[in-house]
């Protein structure tokens, strides 16, 4: 029972990860249409900007503004440089997806030829343990869900209540309408690009925190958690991704008591599949 | 020496493999992400195959199988893996996904795989893999480490190499491959024309699997280990890379590139790491993955055909002599006399004009005591009349009817409960503001999207919950209002992918060659350069269709949904962007086809048309049917006019 409760704990610290990307991952594929698969790679990008600010002897906190700050920079620099000017000359979806591919390539690899293949941790505390019912958390861990809440929060209203979220949901709705209403769409999209990319450097930081120690691959694993749960909320849709990566942060952890952990990711990936064959457009997505 | 054979043989494994991910991302369009499971699957299966059981050699490995097959069997099994493997994924690659979703599947399903292996040992021995996998025909006179033996086995291996690429040549040459890559052009109109996309892109992932594990066997065989570091998901992308830089859906591009991407880097790779010993181990990987990135990006962006683009397939004047072609089929199927004359009465009319005037041409052949078509040919400067296919049933007045068909799109209701008939032989129009839902009304009705309630019924047997495909062969074909055209497909084959029945358009068929269904094809062409002398079109029958103007084009579309004999066309708006004077020919050609038996549904914009050509004529406003009758009766109905000329 105690083994059933800390692992729901596990699950939402993992749910809190994931719901940061997954976010950034479908707000990213909705307003700009890339189906991109090097946010994964970009995430570990981040993570070693933060470990390379934390070496130099600064706080955590700094190496986590310094790798949303890269990420962002990174993926405006991926979108200007490849994914726009593929897009302007009109190629399919799936040349941009395999270009996404290309590009993971490049980024995850650099990063490892930089790096090494040896795996770093981040010099921080864990903080104190808190016990809170059945489950036990360390501060960090704490932190990282309270941090996942502020962006769900942070990206809600940021949807609902401000010009450019509004302007981001008509351009994922309809970009040439949007641009005919006389939202500046290519601007949008260049701040989609630099917002989903901070989730992404965030994203990055927190998971290389959750793990403790990793390397330039650490995240391909990842990446299909990611997908898991944007499909499985609908891709496009930010709160489908939420409840996705909170549903998929939970099964992977909580099957782990029954199967052997090697075996968590299955679940997401039978979720995967699964949603894929019966409904593609997701929980939340419009039935087609 | 020894190296020079190694490579060799790992040149054969890569030509293999890129022969078949060339097949079915270049041919067929399906983007598989995953192609690297299958030929893990193959290179696991030929190895437990071939070994002894996994207690031999101290049990210091453990593996299921272990049945010790001698060779070839191992082999045959690792085809026959591959191939297998591939069914699971067909629910993914089916009619309702994209593309690029489904190759997302495809590659999460890559990355699980490899996990699951890695970690469960009692399969395939875990992370560290299988070993002392036995070369084939290791007893009797063979030595395993002899030179011959050594240069032996790498000319199997590109003998074997030739072999595939003497069978995805026949397939891809064939009208099966032709329809593949329709398929891949458009595949919603393909679909429209009777194409069943599911089976075609099985097909695609069988073929591709089966080879891809072919190779995993030859490898195997020769390396005698298989470990999951060997079959990392991003493998697939050097074969992608490989693919995409030799030439999308050109053989000898899916070599090349081999040759180029994996073998070429690998050797470039030692060749680094020998010089330069002293650089960090893991650099050199590493900045291998980062180029195969750039050249993606770099080839995609400044020559995305590749180096070796897909070949034109031009279709000559006359492909094989009429009096070789068609009595040598006729005589083959028993079916009547020889048909010498044929051909030059189908470049006047058509094949069907020829079949029932008692030549035993090779539609009438294939289903015999089915119904003859009308015996008359076309009258001058008429529409070439189709070919039967399918037996009429009962006739009944009204061809198509259906029975309140609504349409839902996110709580919009594009079309909202219609009723309506339509009379066999009319030339219906449907005309209604932007937005009345005649596109969609049309899609509903050809099954290119699903109704959310109501019954459709066609020659009185209702379709409702029928595919697309399924009713184009029943006759019930449409065009598209957005160019719908193959665009990497000529004109001429434009045309011939949409005839129905082709003997040469299956698997099978493709595989049996030239012979079994050049004669089909004869006929077909001279059908095809019958309707091109109709509309004007002959001297672009060997040009890329995409290359064509837009009012060109809309010509391409009308004559290829005529191929596929239909009984009842859906057009929707065959003369946008057609100049008027043609407009006025294809509208007197589409009543020309009307007498003969046609019936043709037909939403218009242009008013003059309907005056002039369209009989009884139906009115959409708002999802609904507003009213129906002649031109002139809905001229006088003032709510008509109303919704029309000012809503």
């Amino acid at each position: 029972m105690s083994l059933l409760v800390a692992s729901v704990g596990f699950g939402l610290i993992t749910a809190s990860v994931l719901a940061i990307a997954a976010v950034g991952f479908t707000l990213q594929f909705a307003v700009t249409d890339v189906l991109n698969l090097a946010f994964a790679a970009v995430m570990t990008a981040g993570a070693y900007t933060a470990y390379a600010v934390n070496a130099a002897g600064m706080p955590i906190w700094l190496g986590t503004l310094a790798a949303m700050a890269a990420c962002a920079v990174l993926s405006v620099l991926l979108n200007y440089l490849v994914y726009a000017p593929f897009q302007r000359r009109g190629a399919a979806p799936i040349t941009l997806v395999i270009v996404s591919l290309g590009m993971a390539l490049i980024v995850e690899f650099s990063v490892a030829a930089v790096t090494g293949g040896v795996g770093v941790s981040y010099r921080m505390s864990q903080g104190s343990t808190i016990r809170l019912g059945g489950l036990v958390l360390t501060t960090a861990q704490l932190a990282i869900i309270g941090i996942s809440l502020v962006v769900m929060v942070a990206v809600h209203a940021l949807l609902r209540y401000t010009r450019l979220g509004k302007a981001m949901r008509a351009t994922a709705a309809n970009r040439m309408l949007a641009r005919n209403c006389g939202i500046r769409a290519s601007r949008v999209i260049g701040l989609t690009w630099a917002l989903t990319g901070a989730l992404c450097g965030l994203a990055g930081t927190v998971f290389a925190i959750d793990v403790g120690t990793f390397t330039a691959t650490s995240t391909d694993i990842f990446l299909i958690l990611i997908l898991a749960a944007v499909f499985l909320g609908g891709p496009g849709h930010a709160y489908g991704a939420m409840l996705g990566a909170l549903v998929i942060g939970l099964a992977t952890e909580v099957s782990a008591v029954y199967i052997p952990a090697d075996y968590k990711y299955v679940v997401a990936f039978v979720i995967l599949l699964g949603m894929l064959a019966v409904r593609p457009a997701g929980l939340l997505g419009a039935r087609t | 020496m020894f190296y020079l054979i190694i490579l060799l043989v790992y040149a054969a494994v890569d030509a293999m493999a890129c022969l078949g991910l060339s097949q079915q991302f270049g041919v067929a369009g399906v983007t598989n992400f995953g192609f690297i499971i299958f030929q893990a699957a193959g290179a696991y299966v030929a190895a437990v195959l071939a070994l002894p059981p996994d207690t031999a050699n101290g049990g210091f490995q453990t593996y299921v199988g272990g049945f010790g097959l001698p060779f070839p069997l191992p082999w045959i099994g690792a085809a026959a893996a591959g191939g297998l493997l591939a069914l699971p994924f067909t629910f993914l690659v089916g009619r309702r996904l994209r593309g690029d979703f489904a190759a997302v599947g495809l590659l999460v399903t890559a990355v699980l795989l490899n996990v699951l292996v890695t970690d469960y040992r009692p399969l395939f021995n875990g992370d560290a893999g299988v070993a002392l996998v036995p070369a084939p025909l290791r007893q009797g006179m063979f030595v395993t480490t002899s030179n011959a033996y050594q240069v032996g086995y790498a000319v199997g291996g590109l003998a074997l190499a030739a072999v595939i690429w003497w069978l995805v040549h026949r397939i891809t040459e064939s009208p099966y491959g032709r329809t593949l890559r329709a398929m891949r052009d458009n595949d919603k109109v393909a679909d429209s024309l009777g194409k069943n996309l599911v089976a075609l892109r099985t097909g695609a992932l069988v073929t591709g699997g089966a080879i891809a594990g072919l190779s995993g066997a030859v490898l195997v065989s020769f390396i005698g280990v298989w470990s999951p570091a060997a079959w990392s998901y991003a493998e697939t992308i050097v074969l992608f890379t490989a693919v995409i830089i030799g030439g999308m859906g050109n053989h000898a591009g899916a070599v090349l590139g081999a040759v180029l991407v994996p073998v070429g880097f690998e050797e470039i790779t030692r060749f680094i790491s020998n010089s330069n010993p002293s650089l960090p181990p893991n650099l050199l990987p590493s900045l291998q993955w980062v180029a195969i990135g750039v050249l993606i990006a770099v080839f995609l962006w400044v020559r995305p055909q590749g180096i070796l683009p897909e070949r034109k397939r031009v279709i000559p004047r006359r492909p094989w002599p009429p009096w070789r072609a068609l009595p040598a089929a006729a005589a083959g199927r028993g079916a009547g006399p020889a048909a010498g004359p044929a051909a030059a009465l189908a470049v006047a009319g058509t094949a069907a004009a020829a079949a029932p005037g008692g030549s035993g041409g090779p539609a009438a052949g294939r289903e015999p005591g089915r119904p003859a078509g009308p015996a008359a040919g076309p009258a001058a400067g008429g529409f070439p009349r189709p070919a039967r296919r399918h037996p009429r049933p009962e006739p009944v007045r009204d061809i198509l009817r259906t029975e309140g068909v609504s349409k839902e799109f996110g709580g919009v209701h594009a079309v909202a409960g219609v009723s309506l008939s339509v009379r066999r032989g009319t030339l219906t129009g449907l005309i209604g503001p932007n937005g009345a839902g005649k596109s969609t009304l049309l899609s509903l009705l050809a099954g290119t999207e699903r109704a959310s309630s109501g019954r459709i019924f066609y020659q009185g047997a209702e379709i409702t919950h029928l595919p697309a495909y399924r009713r184009a062969r029943l006759g019930l074909v449409r065009t598209f209002q957005l160019a719908s055209e193959f665009k990497r497909l000529t004109v001429l084959e434009n045309l011939l992918s949409a005839v129905p029945g082709h003997r040469g358009d299956s698997f099978l068929g493709a595989l049996a060659g030239r012979w079994y269904w050049r004669a089909d094809e004869a006929a077909a062409i001279e059908r095809a350069r019958g309707l091109l002398a109709r509309f004007g079109l002959e001297r672009h029958a060997n040009d890329y269709a995409g290359e064509l103007s837009g009012g060109q084009r809309r010509l391409v579309e009308i004559m290829r949904a005529l191929m596929s004999e239909p009984d009842m066309l859906l057009l929707d708006e065959p003369m946008a962007g057609v100049h008027p004077e043609l407009a006025r020919r294809i509208g007197e050609g589409l009543r020309e086809l009307c007498r003969e038996g046609m019936t043709i549904l037909m939403v218009e914009h242009e008013l003059a048309i309907m005056d002039e050509f369209c009989d009884p004529v139906i009115v959409m406003a708002e999802g609904a049917v507003l009213a129906e009758g002649t031109m002139a009766q809905l001229r006088g109905r003032a709510e008509v006019v109303e919704a029309y000329l000012v809503g």
